[in-house]
């Protein structure tokens, strides 16, 4: 009688995240994946210690150093005006992470709330909701996004820039998490425990946010970590074409200061676009994997 | 049929809501970032009176706000998108010249991602967890995980700076010397780079989604009836499997035509390619705000046109799926 209640009990601390866990721990590319993240994560917040340069110091051009290839000195080399690119890549890490991360975070929350809404609320409402979505998913976000961070570049106060971009980015990119969890909402919100909660006198609000969500949230954590990976991208993407903060260390901007002189200095554009795929390569191998071990039909 | 056309209708009344709201959309958040004439005497353009007064005169700046979108809304009726700011060309005539150029390089890539991409993502879901399988897996998780552009930075420094045997940038030579010795040649050979570069990264995408719909589809019922009659292997991977495990791409080739419209704007700037992504770029740096607004608008119905047509195809490549 006790060895059968021990065993249940053990069978019952196999929570889903344990479980989920213990797939994902099999999983070698998805080890690798959260490997690469967090070793980024680390350089991003431990930085200062490893950048011998503060962000876009031109330091080097001073010590006749302007324009070197890599050496132990310069690991990464140095770009024409000075600037060290090894140290610049480190402080890109730590603005491109931020990028990434936040931006996500708003798009995230804004496409669980509107994609909710659209799936819970009457069908009429649902549909107009739909429409909007649709139009975010079809329309060239990258040519507006583009547009604005010009616009509203002009107008930021200085030090500001990197946040209007994560503003940009998050307002555009949540359609797609919204299309995901509007589907999802209709698969549960048939469910017995959604009418248990109804029959109680539940507010609506209460029941879509307190109960239904939570029950649909899997899918959405594997879209967000895709999306980092995105967002990583698309920032990339604008400061290398010149529509991002001048005066912040981005990777685009090194790229960018790079391939006016790529046909002589290749390292400076080499390097920072090389951290990029690594890290965005993480960012998917990460997502992939927890695609693989969150998804029930797979379960041993 | 009828059920047909009563749907193409009812699709091109919906885009007319939705082209309203995008214009609308970038009207008023254009509006809310300052009045032109301060964008463009804050910007890099040092403009003259000349064009300080049509910016006023186009935009009907003496006018409400409300009265100034009715106007715009008015002349993109009419096909007036104005007159660019720095070339004095109007802006309706550009767009068809570079979407042109945007257009054939973007087909180009996307016939020869697919043209690679589908064998080989066949030929990997064929061969599962073999070494094969593991290497194009491989360098197609490396190929969307790429900024096209830098991919497309890198083989400009390998094919045009260090090997000396292709074009760095342009669509074709124009009056310098020409590659290969001939006109069509000179652009083939400018066509190649930037097409590699694109296709790479489609073609990765691409292998994925065959690859995993392919797995998917071999484990089904009718693909072993289909062997067991005894077609050849090659007519039940290529013939009965492919068929169901195609329709998705289409999916996908729609969203790649969709953005490949917007123009890729950083890898035709990397190539200085005279395309739509080219131009959107360096008229918005140059704050030529009617070049901007203009491309805004076209290229975003462009893309809903596509987007009605590609549901079209649906019906066609799959019956499953029935307009109604």
């Amino acid at each position: 009688m006790p060895q059968k209640a021990k065993d249940t009990k053990r069978r019952r601390s196999a929570t889903q995240a344990a479980v989920a866990w213990r797939r994902f721990k099999r999983n070698k590319s998805a080890l690798i994946g959260l490997a690469i993240v967090g070793a980024f994560i680390l350089l991003g917040a431990f930085g200062p210690l490893f950048a011998a340069y503060p962000p876009r110091s031109t330091a080097s051009l001073f010590l006749g150093q302007a324009h070197e290839a890599p050496s132990w000195a310069h690991p990464f080399g140095t770009e024409p005006t000075g600037v060290d690119v090894f140290s610049d890549s480190i402080w890109g890490t730590r603005n491109d992470l931020y990028v990434g991360l936040v931006a996500t975070l708003i798009a995230t929350v804004l496409g669980v709330a509107i994609g909710a809404v659209a799936g819970y609320a009457r069908s009429s409402i649902g549909a107009v909701i739909l429409a909007i979505i649709q139009v975010f998913f079809v329309i060239p976000v990258l040519l507006l996004i583009l547009l604005f961070a010009r616009l509203f570049l002009l107008q930021v106060v200085a030090g500001y820039g990197l946040t209007m971009i994560v503003l940009i980015l998050g307002l555009f990119g949540w359609s797609g998490i919204a299309f995901v969890v509007r589907g999802e909402i209709f698969r549960v919100k048939e469910l017995e425990f959604v009418q248990a909660e109804k029959a109680l006198g539940a507010s609506n609000f209460r029941i879509l946010f307190r109960h239904i969500v939570p029950n649909i949230l899997t899918p959405v954590i594997v879209l967000a970590t895709l999306a980092i990976a995105g967002n990583i991208i698309t920032e990339v993407v604008i400061s290398f074409l010149g529509f991002g903060d001048p005066n912040t260390a981005t990777w685009g901007l090194i790229i960018n200061d790079g391939f006016r002189y790529v046909s002589v200095y290749w390292w400076v554009s080499f390097f920072p676009g090389l951290m990029t795929v690594i890290l965005v390569l993480g960012f998917n191998l990460l997502g992939d994997g927890l695609s693989d071990a969150l998804n029930p039909r797979l379960r041993e | 049929m009828a059920g047909l056309i009563s749907y193409v209708i009812r699709r091109i009344l919906f885009m007319i809501p939705v082209i309203l709201g995008i214009t609308a959309l970038v009207f008023f958040v254009t509006a809310a970032a300052g009045n032109p004439v301060d964008i463009v005497r804050g910007g890099l353009l040092h403009p003259n009176n000349a064009t300080i007064n049509y910016l006023i005169s186009f935009y009907h700046l003496d006018q409400p706000v409300y009265l100034r979108f009715g106007y715009y809304v008015w002349n993109l009726m009419h096909f007036n998108l104005g007159v660019s700011l720095q070339t004095h060309v109007p802006v309706a005539t550009s767009i068809g010249r570079w979407t042109w150029t945007t257009f054939y390089l973007q087909l180009s890539s996307l016939a020869l991602s697919l043209a690679i991409g589908i064998p080989v993502g066949v030929y990997s879901a064929k061969h599962q967890y073999t070494k094969r399988d593991y290497t194009i897996t491989s360098i197609a998780i490396f190929g969307y995980s790429m900024p096209t552009f830098w991919l497309g930075i890198m083989l400009i420094i390998v094919f045009a700076f260090y090997l000396k045997v292709l074009p760095f940038g342009g669509a074709s030579a124009g009056a310098l010397a020409q590659w290969w010795g001939g006109p069509i040649q000179d652009q083939i050979a400018h066509l190649i780079l930037p097409m590699v570069t694109l296709a790479y990264v489609e073609m990765a995408t691409f292998v994925r989604l065959i690859r995993g719909n392919m797995l998917e589809v071999l484990r089904q019922d009718y693909v072993l009836a289909a062997q067991a009659s005894g077609l050849s292997d090659f007519k039940v991977t290529y013939k009965h499997a492919l068929k169901n495990a195609i329709t998705p791409i289409i999916t996908l080739v729609g969203l790649t035509i969709a953005s490949a419209l917007g123009g890729a704007p950083a890898t035709e700037t990397v190539f200085t390619w005279p395309g739509l992504g080219y131009y959107f770029t360096q008229a918005a740096l140059a704050l030529d705000i009617t070049v901007v607004e203009g491309l805004t608008v076209v290229i975003t119905v462009m893309v809903l046109i596509a987007n009605v047509m590609l549901d079209l195809l649906y019906g066609v490549v799959d019956p499953r799926v029935r307009v109604t």
